[in-house]
């Protein structure tokens, strides 16, 4: 025990005084700083810990699934955001009680992990600490609870992979199976965009599948799936194009060139110049005239050396001086400006060309290829389009009507192609639409039975904490989750793959496509979920539920004012 | 009023009976709130600060740090609790729960009227022979890994949870025996702690070479290499700027472009000595070897461009510890100019490998040929977990090198405290006069450790002390708890077992300060006159 005296805080209330008084009364709150708190105890802070979860958990819990409903969040900045993607939600509230911020982390490093799943981390989390309560008010210690939570966590992740839907899909064949591979990334999009799930997953396969390349051994990066939002039209005229779209427009007069032969610089297209200092000394005007023929000379040597190496695109990272631009359109080569240095990288690698640091006519090796490069007007907006049969870069043109839309559509290509990396790295598919859940859900009730120890009733409640996931996708939809629960349930004796479905009817009245609710095998509607973000998922979950119980103390110092401190990132990027 | 506050009136003060309450009360409470750390069944504490960071720990020292102590004589326990984990790396909590018992067992005489100051006597006869018994149960021990590994695990289990506690513990060790040298002291400073938001705590891993924590800086550097040359280095291969204000001056275009050129030939004479070297060693027979530059100082894209064109691996702006750890990793020398570039010069490692971790890359130099360096790769999923295993990860790495240079151990477990009470009990006859009160409380007082243990475990404290000293007392081995049973063990058998070192500083500051603190008969603080009213 810890003695805190009301009177303690009345006192320190009273003097607010600076360093090292002589303190008057005895009790710990006295030797803190002013402003620090400090929670102690079951019902102090582990029921206050479990509340906080519970209301982070409320608010994303109706954001869950197919059905799920956006959020209208403003941030600090007063930019708005309609969504319903959870790790977007969380990241613009900025919580700040610690222990929902343990779980809100545990939802970031599943982002980071794997880049989806971020609910099922919150949802999975904050359910297993409402659990716990319960079983905390029935007189188990928060150990015993944890040492039950981490033994249902073990054999979930032994129980997981038997689940597996045998597709024949590995690693290596990712590329024979679009269809397949495509009904993975549907799942992804359908829990953020119903609707448009199979028009995008198909767009995203394909994309992904340009980037792999014919060898699926080198490492598939998440950053050679660009995306490029233009406003206007509809999401379904969205596009893919094999290579990279810049939102701008080109230097030179020529715009398009076919069967192109580029050169990349980064450093600008002009006349050089020392790092010095340089003064140019004149003594008469003959010089002054001499100088700047001398100069215009030097520049059309430099930029017919490049036409004569047959190069007739050439990008450059810093900005095309006026002279160099003349002398480009007189030998007719196209120059595009770019900004950012990674899209600089990003175009070398999409048309195979060497950055050069210096003005200089490359060699052959140097030297990319790309089928066309012109320029085109989307909507209003004018791109540069670097279209490349054999690009290792794909770019998805996203259109929608509204910024929201077309961010909200990016956050969900974003997860698929997440998800189409997680295949990358391992190709087990689990039923999905809770079917997983609540095989999961008997599997470790009749594992728990088998347990003697105390454990067993927090083995019992994890399994329970399982069915939340059919039961909120069910809610979420307005469909009675009791009812559906009950019938998986029952289902579950003969088929382990039966699961809560949202599809698309034919109607016989209203002749148009209904939107139905039932349960029925996902195997064969092809509902497929990862096993590699189920795994991380529960996994995340369950140590943040772990970590938080674990908790029997908060000392908080006395939040400090004024901005927040600087992150020193990207030190080393000044080139 | 004391008198204090005639000369000056703004002054504070608190005087005799009640500044002793104060700092009893003050260390009592501190006690209290540490006491639940205690152990391997001890519960965590949540910091949160002023920032908003949490922070997660059962480390005595790091709560009294990020407490924000300000009480007086708290601060002052919080500054012994910091000199033990400077000495010795362990046994902060410990300390502060001796000062609160002993400042406990001493109220109870103090408050019949026994002066402080026989008080203190008693104690300091009683710190000499608790010394003395200390020095009786030494295990002297030998340098293998297992006992090693025992030392570890017993430091380590207290301040992490039991699988994090068993990972560590086998870093921890080979970490110390790849660099601990045969009669020289030990430099922890050649244990570089790397910490990667990454997976789980469970992929933490022992590097047998460095892992740094930037990339390349070039896009078309090789990512991984195999059997690689190694230059480690301090030199500039950027343009820099003469100190002096110097200008050019041309007259045409041809002086101007002679002058681009003159103005890089200084650093291209430099790569081109590097690359030379390159080509020198990477030839013949070792055609298929690599070369990685690491520099201290900067490269820039210039000459970047021209390594990346030899396949070499260039690292800039490496952090200067690094390179005092590099060259005992994989051998060579750091080399400070480009002349004498020899092959002897170089450094080896089999492994180097960039990982890219979101936007931050780590390189990996790995396979070192015996390195008097290495590196402890922590992963955790977040940032409050990674600091968890690196403040216990310090912890184990100095129990271990202490357990080292000691030679000996003591066995844990609350072992020492059972039999050290039992002796100074003994004692305590011989000593003559009120003294004697003293020994006896601060016999008492030690028992506070095996208590704090048996309670957090979940046992009852009193039933678990008689059952150790009668288990001591009939059969005269020294007996510490087995936190699963609650029942007396034998540390030895179980390989449980303290630093030598820790428990002596502890008895000593413990009471040094115990003995400081009960014999303050008042508190004064000079009020500051100049400053407006209230302090403000």
């Amino acid at each position: 025990m810890i003695y805190i005296f009301t009177s303690d805080f009345i006192f320190t209330k009273q003097t607010i005084e600076m360093a090292l008084r002589v303190p008057k009364a005895p009790g710990f709150a006295s030797m803190m700083k002013e402003g620090s708190k400090y929670t102690h105890g079951l019902e102090e802070a582990v029921y206050r810990n479990i509340g906080a979860c519970k209301e982070l958990c409320e608010t994303t819990t109706s954001s869950f699934g197919p059905n799920g409903l956006n959020k209208m969040v403003i941030n600090h900045i007063e930019k708005l955001f309609v969504t319903n993607d959870a790790a977007s939600i969380l990241r613009e509230i900025d919580v700040v009680h610690p222990a929902a911020k343990i779980l809100m982390l545990a939802s970031d490093m599943q982002e980071k992990e794997i880049g989806d799943g971020t609910n099922y981390v919150i949802l999975f989390g904050s359910k297993l600490l409402e659990n716990a309560e319960s079983l905390l008010r029935m007189g188990l210690s928060p150990s015993e609870i944890t040492d039950g939570f981490n033994l249902a966590l073990k054999k979930t992740l032994e129980l997981l992979p038997t689940f597996e839907i045998k597709v024949n899909l590995t690693k290596e064949n990712l590329r024979d199976n679009e269809p397949i591979v495509s009904k993975v990334l549907q799942t992804a999009i359908g829990s953020k965009l119903f609707g448009y799930h199979e028009f995008l997953g198909d767009l995203v396969t394909k994309a992904c599948l340009t980037v792999t390349g014919s060898d699926s051994t080198s490492s598939f990066n998440v950053d050679n799936v660009r995306i490029c939002k233009i406003l206007g039209g509809g999401l379904f005229q969205s596009t893919m194009v094999p290579g990279m779209v810049l939102k701008r427009e080109v230097e030179s007069e020529i715009t398009k060139v076919n069967q192109a032969r580029i050169a990349v610089f980064s450093c600008p297209i002009d006349i050089q110049v020392t790092e010095t200092k340089g003064t140019v000394l004149l003594k008469s005007a003959d010089e002054l005239l001499a100088f700047a023929k001398d100069e215009e000379t030097s520049i059309e040597t430099q930029i017919k050396a490049l036409a004569d190496a047959g190069i007739n695109v050439i990008v450059s990272g810093g900005k095309v001086g006026e002279m160099a631009l003349h002398f480009l359109n007189k030998y007719k080569i196209m120059a595009v400006r770019l900004q950012s240095k990674f899209d600089l990288r990003r175009v070398a690698k999409t048309i195979d060309a060497v950055v050069l640091p210096k003005l200089r006519a490359p060699t052959h090796g140097e030297i990319g290829a790309c089928d066309s490069i012109f320029v085109d007007e989307i909507g209003d907006t004018h791109v540069i389009v670097f279209k490349h049969a054999k690009s290792r870069i794909a770019t998805l043109i996203l259109r929608g009507s509204t910024d929201q839309i077309l961010d909200d559509c990016e956050r969900a290509v974003d997860d698929a192609v997440n998800n189409f990396k997680a295949l990358t790295r391992d190709t087990i598919l689990l039923p999905g639409g809770g079917a997983t859940e609540i095989e999961l859900a008997s599997k470790l009730s009749e594992y728990a039975r088998t347990c003697p120890g105390i454990e067993q009733y927090a083995i019992q409640r994890y399994a329970e904490t399982f069915e939340y996931i059919p039961k909120i996708l069910a809610e979420n939809s307005g469909v009675k989750s009791t009812e559906i629960l009950a019938k998986l349930y029952v289902g579950h004796h003969d088929n382990p793959n039966l699961g809560f479905l949202i599809g698309q009817a034919k109607s016989e009245t209203t002749q148009s496509n209904d939107i139905t609710y039932e349960t029925g095998d996902v195997k064969l509607s092809e509902l497929y979920d990862l096993y590699i973000t189920k795994k991380w998922a529960v996994l995340f979950a369950t140590k943040a539920a772990c970590t938080v119980l674990s908790v029997d103390e908060i000392i908080c110092a006395k939040p400090a004012g004024g901005p927040k401190q600087k992150e020193n990132k990207g030190w080393d990027n000044d080139d | 009023m004391s008198a204090i506050t005639t000369l000056n009136p703004k002054a504070e003060s608190a005087r005799q009976a009640q500044a002793l309450a104060i700092n009893i009360s003050a260390a009592r409470g501190l006690a209290e709130m540490l006491k639940t750390n205690l152990g391997p069944k001890g519960t965590m504490k949540m910091l949160v600060s002023g920032a908003g960071d949490i922070k997660i720990t059962k480390d005595g020292n790091t709560l009294l740090h990020e407490m924000q102590v300000q009480h007086p004589t708290a601060s002052l326990i919080a500054r012994a609790a910091t000199a033990q984990d400077d000495i010795t790396g362990d046994g902060t909590t410990s300390i502060v729960l001796l000062i609160g018992e002993l400042l406990k067992q001493a109220d109870l005489y103090i408050s019949e009227g026994l002066h402080p100051r026989i008080v203190a006597e008693g104690f300091e006869l009683a710190k000499k022979e608790a010394l003395q018994i200390l020095d009786t149960l030494k295990i002297s021990i030998k340098q293998d890994r297992e006992t090693l590994i025992q030392i570890a695990r017993t430091s380590l289990r207290t301040k992490l949870t039991m699988e994090n506690a068993d990972i560590l513990t086998d870093i921890v060790v080979d970490a110390i025996l790849a660099i601990n040298e045969a009669g020289k002291p030990t430099d922890l400073n050649m244990v570089e702690i790397m910490e990667m938001q990454h997976r789980t705590e469970a992929d933490s891993r022992l590097v047998r070479g460095i892992v740094l924590d930037h990339g390349g800086r070039h896009p078309s550097m090789p990512k991984a290499l195999k059997n690689a040359y190694i230059l480690t280095c301090n030199i500039s291969l950027e343009y820099e700027k003469p100190e002096v204000n110097a200008g050019f001056f041309y007259k045409n275009t041809e002086e101007r472009d002679r002058l681009v050129l003159s103005e890089r030939k200084f650093i291209d004479d430099r790569v081109q000595k590097i690359v030379e070297l390159k080509r020198k060693v990477c030839s013949g027979d070792d055609k298929d070897k690599t070369f990685v530059i690491i520099n201290q100082k900067g490269i820039d894209p210039l000459s970047l461009d021209v390594l990346a064109k030899e396949g070499i691996l260039a690292l800039r702006r490496a952090k200067r510890r690094n390179m005092e750890r590099l060259t005992l990793a994989c051998g060579g020398e750091a080399m400070n100019s480009v002349e004498n570039l020899t092959k002897e010069c170089l450094g080896f490692a089999e492994d180097v490998y960039e990982h890219v971790l979101g936007e931050e890359k780590f390189t990996f130099v790995e396979g070192c040929k015996n390195p008097k360096s290495v590196t402890v790769l922590l992963k955790g999923s977040t940032k409050y977990i990674l600091n968890q295993l690196k403040d216990a990860l310090r912890d184990g790495l100095r129990s271990v090198t202490n357990a080292i240079e000691d030679g000996c151990v003591i066995p844990g477990g609350g072992a020492f405290e059972i039999v050290a009470h039992q002796a100074l009990t003994q004692y305590k006859q011989q000593v003559k006069g009120r003294a004697r009160l003293g020994v006896q409380a601060f016999a008492e007082a030690l028992l506070i450790i095996p208590k704090a243990i048996a309670q957090n475990a979940g046992h009852d404290q009193q039933e678990t002390i008689v059952k150790l000293q009668h288990e001591y007392v009939t059969s005269k081995i020294p007996v510490g708890i087995d936190i699963t049973t609650g029942e007396a063990m034998e540390p030895k058998s179980l390989g449980i077992y303290d630093n030598y070192r820790v428990k002596k500083q502890l008895i000593h500051s413990s009471t040094s300060i115990a003995t400081n603190l009960i014999l303050v008969d008042e508190i004064l603080r000079a009020g500051l006159s100049s400053l407006r009213p209230g302090g403000q």
